[in-house]
């Protein structure tokens, strides 16, 4: 009970922080086609704490649904998710207070400009500073206590399916069976966390001793290197932890199983390599950086996209298929999620192609394919989780005129919310500017509606999983 | 047509595609069951092509995108014309005019914070970009087949007035 507990206290909070986020984009949206109207200081506040309030939402969300799966197999301490989790709300709290101090350097804050802009104090840029930090350590925490968890119940080679792999007939022969995949999904997720972790504390931390001594210099390559290392692998990376629920959640609808295979253990291998290395391509606009580090960006962007569309939707998809599933709101969420992150991929496999990108960088197009793969598939399979976990706890299912109204509002009115973003983005429109070009103001407005509609499908929706969540809990034989 | 517009185009066909595929695997024959084993057989076989074309479309991409790289040749930086483009919050120091038709390049810097140099033709269309980065200098190489009025707008966010960071040059 405790273990579910701390999961429905890390997923209500993401929900909430996510549905508050949501409000601060539309207005955004709203001011770029005119509708409202702000002065740029605030837009660019409220900019960057979207920005670092959705990922840190989400990430939540990932992370307490993670927790609880590896506990099932594992050891935890309670106490160590609590202590991460006062780790994150201390550090949206400083965010939140940076931005009512009118700092804007958004989440990139790329060295200089928190320093050089004079529109904010510098206790603004302190208290900011100092939340990425407590977050990025909240999330170490978390981290460092899963991976050894799995240490301790499956070791090195355990944990990996070295076993598995290579030693196969033996390692079967022996009545060994290798981790759940779960367990690959929070191994990737601790492993290659913790890494961007350490790159986001040097970088913030390095940051923090500029604020206190002006005289210090950094390097601006170095520090946006750093920079999108952290900030790249964490934001994909909180897909990594939402499909966990996939995996387990996927099975109980189709009633189907979904075991580790050879393709999935070698698929897992490559995403905890590629994921680290993908970020370069945030960077390929930045010439200076030496040409081979601009392909590997470009090979590592590609092949990360291969585990995804060859393995784990693949096997989604052959689960569903001639399965007989009752389209539950929990089956639709996790089913649409998966076609979310394909949608997203797409975009972004676009964006890492070099010749593209020196069209496409820093245009819409970037949010357009961040926010396909955020809210189409991380908040899709966050939940598609918990519905599961509803449905299963209280025995009951949706009406299917909720399940139709959700889904066509969150992802019809998403499909109209994103391809706005697509074709402003292909347009040349900039991204981060709080006056459009146009035809910018033109297709913001379309774009407000279709996330007024999303906001709508997503009440709608938290709503009818607090009505399953007072039903009485079904009896068991 | 615009190689935003052409990519736009890909990105649509691909998703459609790939939203109908999911949905009619989802629905197809949802009414007769079938052991998962026997789809499981089936799916696995078609997987390996699967894999295979998945791959041989990302080797090609590669392949494809080396000719069309926008960083410059060391005999492009040897033998073309410079012009020197400093960045500075909220304005552009640029040449006033750059020729037609002539390999060129830009040696762009920064003066303060990160910048973005993004060059907008006369219709309005991104034709290339590079950051303007304090201390470093990006060698953008250019070359302009169609005279005219040509926009900058700033591509990296660099503070309050960021959106109204522009300039503009000719090509003659």
């Amino acid at each position: 009970m405790s273990a579910q507990r701390i999961m429905w206290l890390y997923i209500l909070t993401g929900l909430a922080i996510l549905v508050l986020m949501m409000l601060l984009g539309i207005t955004m949206r709203m001011e770029q086609a005119g509708w409202l109207s702000y002065d740029a200081t605030a837009f660019y506040s409220l900019l960057t704490l979207h920005g670092v309030g959705m990922l840190t939402a989400v990430a939540l969300a990932g992370l307490g649904t993670l927790w609880y799966l590896v506990s099932r197999e594992t050891v935890l301490d309670a106490r160590i998710a609590y202590l991460a989790y006062a780790f994150f709300i201390a550090g949206v709290l400083c965010v939140i207070a940076s931005v009512l101090g009118h700092f804007g350097a958004l989440w990139t804050m790329l060295y200089p400009l928190p320093f050089v802009e004079a529109s904010w104090p510098g206790w603004a840029t302190g208290t900011y500073l100092i939340g990425n930090l407590l977050v990025m350590i909240g999330f170490t925490l978390w981290c460092v206590q899963i991976l050894a968890a799995l240490l301790q119940r499956y070791g090195i080679s355990g944990m990996l399916g070295v076993e598995y792999i290579f030693r196969g007939r033996t390692f079967e022969a022996a009545g060994r069976r290798p981790p759940p995949p779960q367990m690959f999904a929070a191994l990737i997720v601790s492993i290659d966390g913790f890494l961007a972790s350490i790159a986001g504390m040097a970088i913030v931390i390095a940051l923090i001793v500029r604020w206190a001594d002006a005289s210090v210099e950094l390097d601006p390559l170095w520090a946006k290197n750093l920079t999108y290392f952290f900030g790249h692998s964490f934001a994909n990376l909180t897909m990594y932890m939402a499909v966990a629920g996939v995996y387990v959640g996927l099975p109980l609808c189709t009633k189907r199983e979904y075991h580790t295979s050879r393709p999935l253990v070698i698929a897992w291998w490559g995403t905890l390599t590629f994921v680290i290395f993908a970020y370069f391509h945030h960077l390929y606009m930045d010439f200076v950086q030496p040409q081979g580090v601009q392909f590997v960006g470009e090979i590592a962007s590609y092949l990360a996209a291969i585990p995804v569309v060859v393995v784990t939707v693949y096997g989604g998809v052959l689960l569903v298929h001639r399965s007989g599933m009752r389209w539950s709101m929990g089956a639709m969420f996790l089913y649409a999620g998966m076609i979310g992150w394909v949608v997203g991929g797409t975009g972004a496999v676009l964006d890492a192609t070099i010749p593209f990108n020196f069209d496409l960088h820093n245009t819409l197009w970037v949010p357009a394919h961040f926010h396909t793969y955020l809210l189409e598939g991380v908040v899709a399979f966050t939940l598609g989780w918990a519905f599961v976990n509803l449905e299963q706890r209280s025995g009951a299912v949706s009406p299917s005129l909720i399940r139709w109204v959700t889904g066509t509002c969150i992802f019809g009115g998403g499909a109209l919310f994103l391809l706005s973003f697509y074709l402003a983005g292909s347009s040349g429109v900039p991204r981060r500017v709080a006056i459009e070009p146009p035809p910018g103001p033109a297709i913001a407005a379309v774009a407000s509606i279709g996330a007024i509609v999303v906001l709508i499908g997503l009440l709608i929706c938290l709503a009818e999983g607090v009505r399953l969540a007072r039903l009485p809990r079904k009896e068991t034989a | 047509m615009a190689e935003g517009a052409i990519v736009f185009v890909i990105f649509v066909s691909v998703a459609a595609a790939a939203v109908t595929l999911m949905l009619l695997l989802a629905n197809a024959g949802a009414r007769k069951p079938l052991p998962q084993s026997t789809v499981t057989a089936r799916g696995y076989a078609v997987r390996r092509w699967w894999f295979a074309t998945v791959l041989v479309v990302a080797v090609a991409a590669f392949a494809a995108t080396i000719p069309r790289l926008p960083y410059p040749r060391a005999d492009e930086l040897r033998s073309s014309p410079h012009f020197t483009v400093v960045a500075q919050q909220y304005s552009f120091v640029l040449p006033a005019t750059v020729p037609v038709n002539t390999a060129i390049v830009f040696d762009v810097t920064s003066r303060d914070v990160n910048h973005g140099f993004g060059i907008y033709d006369p219709a309005g269309h991104v034709v290339g970009q590079v950051q303007a980065m304090p201390d470093y200098v990006n060698h953008l190489p250019m070359r302009f087949e169609r005279p005219g009025h040509y926009t900058v707008r700033c591509l990296e966010f660099c503070g309050v007035a960021h959106a109204a960071m522009q300039g503009a040059f000719e090509v003659r």
